[in-house]
């Protein structure tokens, strides 16, 4: 008996109104929930992105210490010299999307460099030599970095694809003598040294504005 | 079914075509060929006839190695095709032949045509590994490139089928694998450089013959399988003015940009193997120090550090650091010194001291005050102690003060522990007089149980206790613990010896004051005696018996309570034991046999051994003590009995006896012969009155050397009167008449002289006729001759007359008769009062008569013969022949 008023209760009480407002309700709460996930995972990512961009960071000043010792006499005077073709160490763009593109794109063109730096150090050094050994492993370290920023900006926009580099394939210095090599070998690294430290800034920033402008723009 | 069979045909027909291809060198051919096969599967095997028409499917059979396969199961597939199905069971990989009958004389010829063989290689699938891990550890300062991942696979393998396993890593970003593959349960991958902070996806796969298999994947950041190196550096900070904390400074092993640690941290005071862990929720960060608080002051930590990844879950903890070591700095002693009392002799009593339980640092001086009746004594002890002491962690006993206490004087002593910091609190020990002791704890139980001694006690009833002391001694070794009030069971916490007994006592203490102890003994671990008692006799062993006395084993040696003795006891042959109380030391053995030697031993138990004492031996007495005595006492009185029953038998009897040695011999004076008158003139009466009448005693001394003397003289009177030839004869009857002036001489050409002579006496004579008389030496002459003449008026005895008659008679008178001539011989010497004295004593001149038996005895086994023929020179038979003649009037 008592159930059964309840009931005659229930089908008083839901009305079409009320339950569209019930149904609004629950779809607000689960793209609430939804947001706070995908916030969550961007956080994540961006706190992966960073660690590892500060630990490129620390090696890339290891490096230059490394380079240093291992040019012998007048290497500080190599870093000096002011060499061109070398990237902008500055981080371009207004938007996040752009930055995060122009951080990628100048990673590759780090990359690149760095890589030919590495070529280069091979023919000075003896293959057993550590500047060898963390050249390769900051090679290793950017190369992940930049997939790590490639998947970041997908995640964040997913229909935004990452345009090609505006001046074409990275530029590479043409052949050079070996204080060439020397002096652009550090020009390289200390530049890619600023450039990570840009990058650093510029992920602690995202990390803000990014993550939660992110789930406003899916909310809104 | 359909399918199967088809699939079947279809490769029966391609394998057709690759036989015939290959030029049809064998008329069988088996599919599959080299199959691998799972072991616990049945498989399938298809034997197929190629261009011959008179050998079917009927004519083959199948052979697995060289067993032929029953025919049940095989199947009939046509004419010219036959399948066999088998079980896999077995892991060992064998042959399979397909062979046919010899149906024609082409088969026969080409046997080698008409088999085919298939190797079958058996195993079992690969399982999926589990459980896999992997762990990537620190190098320098970096994480090192090459991750190791273990994993388990409970899976079976045959040699014939290996399982491979590949650990593939694959940097889930760039879709990078690394992969190394083996045959192992763990692999070492390297990833060039270690991807920190790059998601990482692990697994494993398992891969043989039969299939593949693969692990569950582990995909997480790489950091997750990181063990970092632990902390570095780590060191310890004392702080003066913190007596009760430590500050803990390290270095982070590795750089926060590859991976960000967190630290747990433990400690112990040195020599405790408890450690103590700081709560991780106040070290789980990213931290260099610590400070470490609520330590104890004065007290020598030891301090370790590890860490790991900071995420929650992720990495592995790093090693403990090496030990790192401080002491906390010194407080004031913050308890009372522990104060207690050795009881000595003679009133006499030593007061000491334990430390205070927190001293808080070394103990200086113990400062003591007495108050006994009217007075007051005030003193400071100081305390000398190395480190080495205090970091032993043992509470040190301290030896303050010797006092004499009366009886009946009750004594407070006060002491306080003095470090460099300050002054403990005051420790009191109030001992009574001993007229009012305090009662004692009561059902007062010890007993050993997992390696302690267990001390259990009810209260003293009627009044309240303020605190317990349990103290155990051991061979002049005292330790004791405080109790509180309501302990009632605890454990001694000294550390105890193992077989070693301990005099364990509690003691109540009501407001300071000592009451009295309740005591028992105790062993943490009783084990068999070290070696037993000694036994040794006590007094002398008796005939049956034996007393045994033994020490009992020193304290020291005797590894638990004594249980009993077990005396052993053997005479060789059997050995006999009894078992005594532990409380006895001496016994008495019985029922031992005399004269005989015996070993005995004592063997001491516990209930956890025995142990046999030092072996001694004795020898029970032939007799027993006073039985000598008593069988000489008793021969003796027998000896004594019997001659004094002769004695009065001689005595109450003589007169038989006389009659029976000494018979009565017929007075010769009264004999017709006295009346004889021989032509010989008259010769004057010899003097009567010293010859007895009718009796001659005759007294021989047949040895005595004065018979020969005398004889001597005799032969000498005898020369002054008449010295003559061998015939003449001595006195007659030989009795001291013969000393008379009457010359009395037997001759027999002068027979009738010698009626003459005796016609006014009895005679009765022996006649010798000797050499000695010639001056020769008696004792050289042997041979004797008797003669004997009566002067009997009587007739003369047969025996008398006869002397071989003598002989044949009782020995006795045979004797009695032989020595008169002895007595002829020496009687003639002999005076008057002897020959009274002999006669006087019949007796001793009995005994006399036995003297020299031997001698007598030769001459009584004499045959008659031989004294004839010894007395044939001296002629007797004619000196004699005319006396008997004379006889015959009569």
């Amino acid at each position: 008996m008592n159930g059964h008023v309840k009931n005659m209760y229930f089908h008083q009480f839901m009305t079409p109104t009320t339950l569209l407002s019930l149904l609004l309700l629950m779809a607000v709460d689960s793209t609430r929930t939804v947001a706070a996930s995908r916030h969550q995972q961007c956080a994540i990512a961006l706190q992966q992105t960073l660690k590892l961009t500060k630990l490129v960071q620390t090696e890339s000043v290891n490096l230059i210490k490394t380079y240093k010792s291992s040019q012998g006499e007048m290497s500080e005077l190599f870093c000096k010299v002011s060499v061109n073709d070398i990237p902008d160490p500055n981080i371009s763009g207004l938007e996040p999307s752009e930055r995060i593109v122009s951080v990628y794109t100048h990673l590759q063109a780090f990359n690149s460099h760095v890589k030919r730096v590495y070529e280069q150090q091979t023919d000075l050094q003896l293959p057993t030599s550590p500047l060898l050994m963390e050249l390769s492993t900051v090679s290793v370290r950017s190369r992940d970095l930049a997939v790590l920023i490639n998947s970041f900006y997908q995640s964040l926009f997913p229909n935004l694809p990452i345009p090609e580099p505006a001046g074409g394939p990275t530029t590479l210095p043409p052949p050079q003598n070996v204080f060439q090599q020397k002096v652009y070998g550090c020009v390289v690294l200390k530049t890619y040294k600023g450039f990570l430290s840009n990058v650093a800034k510029e992920l602690r920033t995202l990390k803000t504005k990014v993550c939660r402008r992110g789930t406003q723009t899916n909310m809104l | 079914m359909v399918f199967a069979r088809g699939l079947q045909l279809l490769v029966l027909a391609s394998l057709t075509s690759v036989v015939v291809r290959c030029g049809a060198h064998s008329h069988l051919v088996i599919a599959p060929q080299s199959p691998v096969l799972e072991i616990g599967t049945n498989f399938t095997a298809t034997c197929m006839i190629i261009n011959r028409d008179e050998v079917t499917a009927d004519d083959c059979y199948w052979n697995l190695s060289k067993t032929t396969v029953p025919k049940d199961q095989y199947t009939r597939v046509n004419r010219s095709a036959l399948n066999v199905t088998i079980p896999i069971t077995s892991e060992t990989s064998e042959w399979l032949f397909c062979l046919c009958k010899d149906v024609s004389h082409y088969v026969a010829l080409n046997k080698g045509k008409f088999i085919h063989g298939i190797w079958l290689e058996k195993g079992y699938r690969p399982t999926k590994p589990v459980n896999l891990s992997c762990e990537a550890v620190q190098e320098e300062k970096s994480i090192f490139k090459t991750i190791t991942c273990e994993w388990d696979s409970s899976g079976s393998q045959s040699e014939s089928v290996p399982t491979t396993y590949t650990l593939i890593v694959k940097k889930t970003s760039t879709d990078e694998i690394y992969n190394i593959s083996t045959q192992l349960k763990r692999a070492e991958l390297d990833l060039d450089t270690y991807p920190n902070h790059m998601n990482l996806d692990v697994w494993v796969t398992a891969r043989n013959k039969l299939g593949t298999v693969e692990s569950d994947h582990l995909i997480h950041d790489a950091n997750y399988f990181v063990k970092p190196n632990p902390p570095s550096d780590v060191q310890i900070l004392s702080e003066n003015g913190f007596s009760t904390s430590l500050l803990i400074n390290w270095i982070h092993p590795i750089n926060k940009v590859y991976v960000e640690l967190k630290y747990q941290i433990r400690f112990a005071p040195r020599g405790s193997h408890q450690w103590t862990y700081v709560p991780l929720m106040d070290t789980a960060k990213y931290i260099q120090s610590f400070r470490l608080q609520n330590l104890q002051p004065d007290t020598k930590y030891v301090i370790q550090v590890r860490c790991k990844n900071s995420v929650y879950d992720y990495g592995y903890w790093s090693d403990w650091s090496t030990n790192a070591t401080n002491r906390t700095p010194e407080d004031r002693p913050t308890s009372k010194p522990d104060l207690w009392r050795i009881d000595e002799d003679n009133q006499q009593w030593q007061i000491i001291s334990k430390d205070p339980v927190f001293s808080n640092g070394k103990i200086k001086s113990f400062e003591i005050r007495i108050e006994s009746h009217r007075s007051k004594e005030w003193g400071s002890i100081p305390v000398n102690r190395s480190d080495a002491d205090s970091s032993t962690g043992n509470r040190e006993i301290t030896f303050l003060k010797k006092m004499q206490i009366a009886d009946d004087r009750s004594v407070k002593v006060y002491v306080n522990a003095t470090n460099s910091v300050g002054k403990s609190p005051e420790g009191l020990l109030f001992i009574p007089a001993k007229a009012q002791v305090l009662a004692p704890v009561e059902d007062l139980k010890v007993w050993p149980e997992g390696g302690q001694l267990w001390v259990e006690w009810n209260a003293p009833k009627p009044m309240s206790v303020q605190e317990y002391v349990v103290e155990w001694v051991s061979g002049g070794w005292l330790d004791w613990q405080r109790e509180n009030k309501s302990t009632r069971r605890t454990a001694i916490k000294g550390i105890l010896e193992k077989f070693v007994c301990y005099n364990v006592s509690v003691y109540p203490i009501y407001s300071g004051w000592l009451g009295k102890p309740a005591r028992t003994e105790a062993y943490l671990e009783q084990q068999a005696p070290l070696r037993g008692p000694n036994v040794k006799l006590k007094g002398d062993p008796g005939r049956n018996e034996a007393e045994l006395v033994w020490e009992e084993i020193p304290l020291h040696s005797r590894g638990g309570f004594i249980t009993n003795y077990t005396i052993h006891y053997s005479s060789g042959a059997e050995t006999h034991n009894r078992k005594v109380p532990a409380n006895i030391t001496s016994y008495r053995l019985t029922g031992l046999s005399g004269g005989t030697k015996y070993d005995t031993w004592i063997e001491a138990s516990t209930i956890r051994g025995s142990t046999n004492g030092s072996n001694h031996s004795f020898t029970t007495l032939k007799y027993a003590p006073g039985e000598i005595e008593g069988i000489v006492v008793g021969v003796s009185l027998g000896c004594l009995f019997v001659i004094v029953t002769i004695m009065l038998f001689c005595l109450y009897k003589k007169d038989v006896l006389k009659e029976n040695f000494w018979p009565q011999i017929p007075n010769p004076g009264e004999s017709t012969i006295g009346n004889w008158s021989p032509d010989y003139p008259l010769r004057a009466e010899p003097p009567k009155e010293n010859c007895l009448s009718g009796i001659s005693v005759l007294d021989v001394h047949m040895c005595d050397a004065k018979c020969v003397f005398e004889e001597d003289k005799t032969s000498l009177s005898l020369k002054k009167d008449k010295y003559l030839s061998e015939e003449h004869s001595s006195g007659i009857g030989g009795s001291s008449c013969m000393s008379s002036p009457r010359q009395s001489v037997s001759d027999s050409d002068e027979g009738g002289d010698m009626a003459d002579t005796t016609s006014s006496t009895v005679q009765y004579s022996s006649v010798v006729a000797s050499s000695g008389y010639k001056g020769q030496t008696p004792s050289s002459q042997p041979q004797q001759s008797i003669f004997s003449r009566s002067e009997s008026t009587q007739p003369l005895l047969d025996s008398e007359e006869n002397p071989d008659m003598m002989v044949q008679e009782g020995s006795r008178q045979f004797q009695h008769f032989a020595r008169q001539p002895r007595f002829a011989e020496c009687a003639g010497n002999e005076d008057t009062a002897d020959f009274d004295r002999l006669r006087m004593e019949p007796q001793e001149a009995n005994e006399s008569l036995d003297f020299c038996p031997l001698e007598e005895d030769n001459e009584q086994i004499a045959p008659p013969d031989r004294l004839s023929a010894e007395w044939l020179p001296v002629k007797p038979a004619s000196s004699y022949m005319p006396q008997l003649g004379g006889y015959r009037p009569q």
